[in-house]
């Protein structure tokens, strides 16, 4: 082997834009797609137009279901859905952790410890699992409840890291300048630490958006999801279930839809990860 | 019970003729049947919540009542060998089948009948058959083979009834968890959430099984159920929750797929006490307001029977009534006018979230929008559907499948979930139990029949099918499943 | 992203009270038995805070209040909230986790019988996906400028976004049913006693969690031996004449394992319950379908049982990693911490 692991580490920079390319298309599609639907649909989405369960033909792209709706219609709306779960999961999660994360990295010691130990605690919990516990709580299965629950299942992992990299950022020189200097404790939250700990947890938020949809998908497959009529992809793949043998279209296009949003995530993380931080081969 | 009407007849001849033939010599008396279900008991006391699945395990197979609900739906005597009833009908004395042990080997005697009706009619009891014994007034064994049950009015249905009692051993003390009956089988193991094995009894009474084993597969997912009998891991699943994982098996050689008579009705039930749907006009408008063919081929597709009341073909009351409020938006919207509802209303749709209830929700949404009626869909689970609408009845509207045989009785009682009350129709269900001929209880039962279809007390939107797939080899099971049994006793596997 | 459990973060040597292992391992115990009775604590309050009285399960229809005073009796649901807290860890304590609502058996016994299926099913998965995400993690970063090391990378991505159930069932439609090689699911009625059947059914499930676990840990992988390839030591090492796998081996693994045993720590603990929809796509009577059976009937005695059971799980195996990532890498072992 002639090849030095320094060369191994640098792989081009034409494979890595072409990842990142491939991710904001797949993302910049389905955000599209997303906000095409507040303005316009192909079908009504209860309208019952079509068959059941016809294949794909022209006046319906992916075929209809059980009742006759247009199947295509339902997979765009389901990019709205899944944006709506990535987002808003996200957004709670990061709410929720990152004032907890904070909270923990200026705690005194045993407060500290206790916080550490019980994210500690909820972050080996499923993502599912905790989620169900939601669910149930909210009595009955609904769009925000589902959102609230994987955002809350989240949120462990987020207050974890917040917590180690605000802990990194207050041991610096500069803080302890600036509190000699003046600043409160408020000040050095804003100007300091959150600049500082927002690229890297902006990553982890964007991985987070992935794992929320598929978290999602997995808890219509147990009958927790999103009800109708705001049916998510992982709904319609629990239905379709049924229908495989007759209609196997009908579990095949929201699989894509999810898989192609999922990994055009990852990939925009991926690159936003590289674009941050390009020292770090990771 | 005489099977009167037409239909009943057909249907039970085709259901005859459909059935696999088994021949006498050419199946192993010692075959393990293995069966497939989606129906755990979550115990084993059918006093004690345990579910439908355990009618489907027990009922027949491990224990025995004093008289058995065939598939065919007739009532027979089975441990009871003769009976009299007294000029006012008032009192039976039952005679009891000599020479019949229990599992744990103690002798059948009266005590046993007399506790196990008592165990039924329990304060504690949450058997979902106490009410129909609520004319009992005493159990009385005056010696060891005769059993005195005295009623408070006539009850011709005390047999059906009886029926659903199981003779426990009185010895046995807690029956959740073990078992002491003295039907063909007994309890061998079951371990929860897996499966549950019975045992061919060899010190039975009667005949015996035609098969050694029968073991119950539990699954909770329909799609598993279907693959485990496709890939021979099951031999039979007891029915088939959508017409399209038949085509896998319809013309497949290696299956038998049976149609039989089916007892599970799907509808959309009104709280009758609740405005507006104390008002028979608005709930005629919107029985015709439904496209009952269009919702039954959507879910079941060519599958499936339509109906026009709560009572099935199979039951002896049963009259087609599928034109009393056929198909019309324009009348539909004409009634709700009429009702004082020109601009349609709005209600919450409470659904279970299983299959197939949030469709046909979703359907029924659609279709009430047609005529300006706004459902809000609402989605509970099933122990919600329980507490909020079977007990508090806290609900405008909701959908549901009811299995029972003969349930058209809940329409005499008001303070069951949907509160029908109609004086006449109460009137004429009691008099029917208080029938002295079984033509005359028909006669009552379909006259009331008559009029809670005449006002659409609630919204019958199909008979499910009753679909039983099988491996070729299996045969002799039950294809009705009346109530949820599952005789296993026939079951022959050849090979 | 790589980060290391810490616990600590001033940058003070604290190398006196924590010098030895033993020590850091009383430490590490007790910190273990506070944070059972937080976990205890909050299950406690959790579950009353869900809608609905526990007793209520436990009556029928049209209860009358005599016996739903009775149910609350037995349930315990009529004293203070304080007595019923000591009680309850009482309970704990004494490993006496009550019985079902709804199948009257035992709780703790039920739990046994699942964890029979759960635990294996869980290690199985764990073990192939090691097998799988080790090797080729180390390659697709060894390797990631040629096409396999690259498309390792690729298919980790895919891996990473399908969910679960939809591997499963694609693995039950090829091997079950069209190539009829292994059952599509289901566990033995007679449990390991049948322990071919038993093992045969394994598979499918075990392969399921181990392709997807595989994906993800990969990356973990993938990236800490990008993180180790960039060290000095590694090219000290190559410089006094080791090849390049003998100083990838020696010194490599040692240094990016720290990070992945921790990671692996947490994917164990999550896989008990998160396996709950496999146990649905392969008909498994396991912990995750007691538990979400258990919640669906409010059935609290099994909901409280598993629960605590499962956090009692968690809890070691992260008790377990931490002890491990100490003895792999003697600085954490001094220190007693790394700035991450």
């Amino acid at each position: 082997m002639t090849t030095t692991p320094e060369i191994a580490l640098a792989p081009s920079k034409g494979r890595h834009s072409l990842a990142l390319a491939a991710g904001l298309v797949l993302v910049g599609l389905h955000v599209g797609i997303a906000i095409l639907t507040l303005f316009w649909l192909p079908y009504d989405p209860a309208a019952m137009a079509g068959g059941r369960l016809e294949a794909p033909s022209w006046l319906h792209w992916v075929g209809t279901d059980r009742l006759g709706r247009d199947l295509f219609t339902q997979l765009m709306i389901g990019s709205r859905i899944a944006l709506l779960v990535g987002t808003g999961a996200v957004a709670i999660g990061a709410v929720i952790g990152v004032t907890l994360g904070l909270l923990a990295a200026f705690a005194s010691k045993w407060l500290d410890d206790a916080l550490a130990a019980t994210l500690d605690i909820l972050i080996a919990f499923p993502t599912l699992l905790i989620a169900m516990l939601v669910v149930a709580a909210s009595d009955t299965a609904s769009l925000g409840s589902a959102i609230i629950a994987l955002g809350v299942a989240l949120s462990a992992i987020v207050a974890r890291l917040t917590r180690i990299l605000a802990k990194r950022v207050l041991v610096m020189d500069y803080i302890t300048a600036a509190r000699t200097s003046g600043t409160s404790w408020w000040g050095i939250v804003v100007l300091h630490v959150l600049p500082n700990i927002w690229p890297t947890l902006s990553v982890n938020f964007a991985l987070q958006f992935g794992l929320a949809v598929i978290a999602e998908a997995s808890l219509s497959y147990l009958g927790l999801g999103a009800p109708p009529p705001n049916a998510s992809w992982g709904r319609l793949l629990q239905e379709a279930q049924g229908t495989v043998y007759t209609a196997p279209i009908g579990a095949l296009a929201p699989g894509l839809a999810l898989l192609s949003l999922v990994i055009g995530v990852n990939l925009t993380a991926d690159g936003l990860r590289d674009t941050i931080d390009p020292t770090r081969r990771r | 019970m005489q099977p009167k009407s037409l239909a009943f007849t057909a249907a039970l001849l085709a259901g005859v003729a459909l059935a696999p033939i088994s021949l006498a010599q050419d199946y192993n008396p010692d075959a393990t049947i293995r069966i497939g279900s989606l129906y755990e008991p979550q115990n084993l006391d059918n006093t004690a919540g345990a579910g439908q699945g355990i009618n489907e395990a027990f009922n027949g197979n491990v224990y025995e009542g004093l008289f058995l609900l065939t598939d065919e739906g007739s009532v027979e005597p089975v441990l009871v060998e003769d009976y009299t009833v007294s000029e006012d009908g008032l009192t039976y004395t039952f005679t009891l089948r000599e020479g019949v042990t229990f599992h744990s080997g103690d002798p059948l005697t009266a005590e046993d009948v007399k506790y196990s009706i008592e165990r039924v009619m329990a304060e504690d009891s949450q058997s979902s058959r106490k009410s129909s014994l609520s004319t009992i007034t005493g159990v009385e064994a005056p010696d060891e083979r005769t059993v005195v049950v005295t009623l408070s009015e006539r009850s011709i249905s005390l047999p059906y009834n009886l029926s659903y009692v199981w003779i426990v051993n009185d010895a046995a003390s807690d029956i959740t968890a073990s078992e002491d009956g003295t039907g063909p089988y007994t309890l061998e193991e079951w371990r929860r959430g897996s499966a549950l094995a019975l045992a061919r009894f060899d010190d039975y009474w009667g005949e015996a099984p035609t098969n050694g084993e029968v073991i119950f597969q539990y699954f909770t997912d329909a799609t598993a159920l279907n693959n485990a009998l496709l890939t021979n891991a099951v031999d039979v699943i007891t029915s088939v929750q959508s017409p399209d994982t038949l085509a896998q098996f319809a013309n497949n050689p290696a299956f038998t797929v049976t149609e039989g008579a089916s007892t599970t009705k799907e509808l959309l039930a009104y709280n009758d006490r609740v405005a507006p749907f104390d008002n028979v006009q608005v709930r005629k408008a919107l029985a015709r307001a439904v496209d009952k063919e269009r919702l039954l081929n959507s879910i079941w597709g060519e599958y499936g029977t339509l109906i026009g009341s709560f009572v099935p073909p199979t039951d002896p009351w049963y009259e087609d009534l599928t034109g009393v409020d056929p198909y019309d938006p324009e009348s539909a919207r004409e009634l709700l006018a009429e009702a004082g509802y020109p601009d349609g209303f709005t209600f919450t749709l409470d659904t279970p979230d299983y299959d197939p209830h949030p469709l046909v929700a979703q359907f029924l949404q659609t279709a009430f929008a047609e005529v300006g009626v706004t459902v809000n869909i609402n989605i509970i689970t099933a122990n919600e559907w329980y507490t909020k609408i079977y007990q508090e009845h806290n609900f405008e509207a909701t959908l549901q499948e009811h299995v029972n045989h003969r349930d058209i009785v809940f329409y005499g009682n008001p303070d069951f979930y949907w509160g029908y009350d109609n004086p006449e129709v109460i009137q004429l269900i009691d008099e029917s139990e208080a029938a002295s001929s079984e033509e005359e209880q028909v006669e009552k039962l379909r006259q009331a029949n008559r009029i809670i279809a005449e006002e659409a007390a609630s919204n019958w939107l199909y008979l499910y099918p009753q679909i039983v797939v099988s491996a070729a080899n299996v045969t002799g099971y039950p294809v009705n499943g009346l109530n949820s049994q599952f005789f296993a006793y026939d079951i022959q596997k050849s090979n | 992203m790589v980060s290391f459990r810490c616990r600590r973060y001033h940058d003070r040597d604290h190398s006196r009270g924590t010098r030895t292992i033993l020590a850091y391992t009383i430490r590490r115990t007790a910190i273990l038995i506070v944070s059972l009775l937080i976990a205890a604590t909050v299950l406690f309050v959790l579950l009353r805070l869900l809608p609905g009285d526990p007793a209520n399960a436990l009556v029928g229809v049209g209860a009358t209040q005599e016996q739903i005073a009775a149910a609350r009796a037995q349930v315990g649901s009529d004293q203070p909230l304080q007595v019923q807290f000591v009680t309850f860890l009482g309970n704990i304590a004494r490993l006496d986790l009550g019985t079902s609502f709804v199948s009257r058996a035992p709780v703790l016994a039920e739990i046994g019988n699942r964890m029979s299926v759960t635990l294996p099913l869980t290690l199985f998965g764990f073990l192939l996906a090691l097998i799988i995400a080790v090797p080729l993690g180390i390659i697709a970063a060894v390797r990631s400028e040629r096409w396999y090391g690259a498309a390792i990378s690729v298919v980790s991505q895919l891996g990473i976004a399908i969910p679960v159930f939809w591997v499963g069932i694609l693995l039950v439609w090829v091997f079950a049913i069209s190539l009829r090689w292994l059952p599509s699911g289901g566990f033995p009625l007679r449990g390991w006693s049948d322990w071919r059947e038993a093992a045969i059914g394994m598979v499918l499930p075990a392969v399921t969690i181990g392709v997807v676990m595989g994906a993800s840990l990969l990356r973990y992988v993938r990236a800490a031996t990008l993180d180790v390839l960039g060290n000095d030591f590694l090219r000290t090492a190559r410089a006094l004449g080791s090849s390049f796998p003998e100083a990838l081996l020696r010194h490599g693994v040692r240094n990016g394992a720290v990070p992945v045993v921790s990671i692996l720590g947490i994917e164990l603990a999550s896989t008990f319950l998160g396996a709950v929809v496999i146990e649905r796509v392969f008909s498994l009577p396991g912990l995750g379908s007691m538990l979400l059976l258990a919640i669906q009937q409010r059935d609290y005695p099994n909901v409280q049982g598993v629960l605590f059971v499962s956090t009692l799980l968690v809890l070691v195996i992260g008790f377990v990693a931490d002890l491990l990532q100490r003895f792999i890498d003697p600085r954490l072992r001094s220190r007693g911490s790394v700035a991450p």
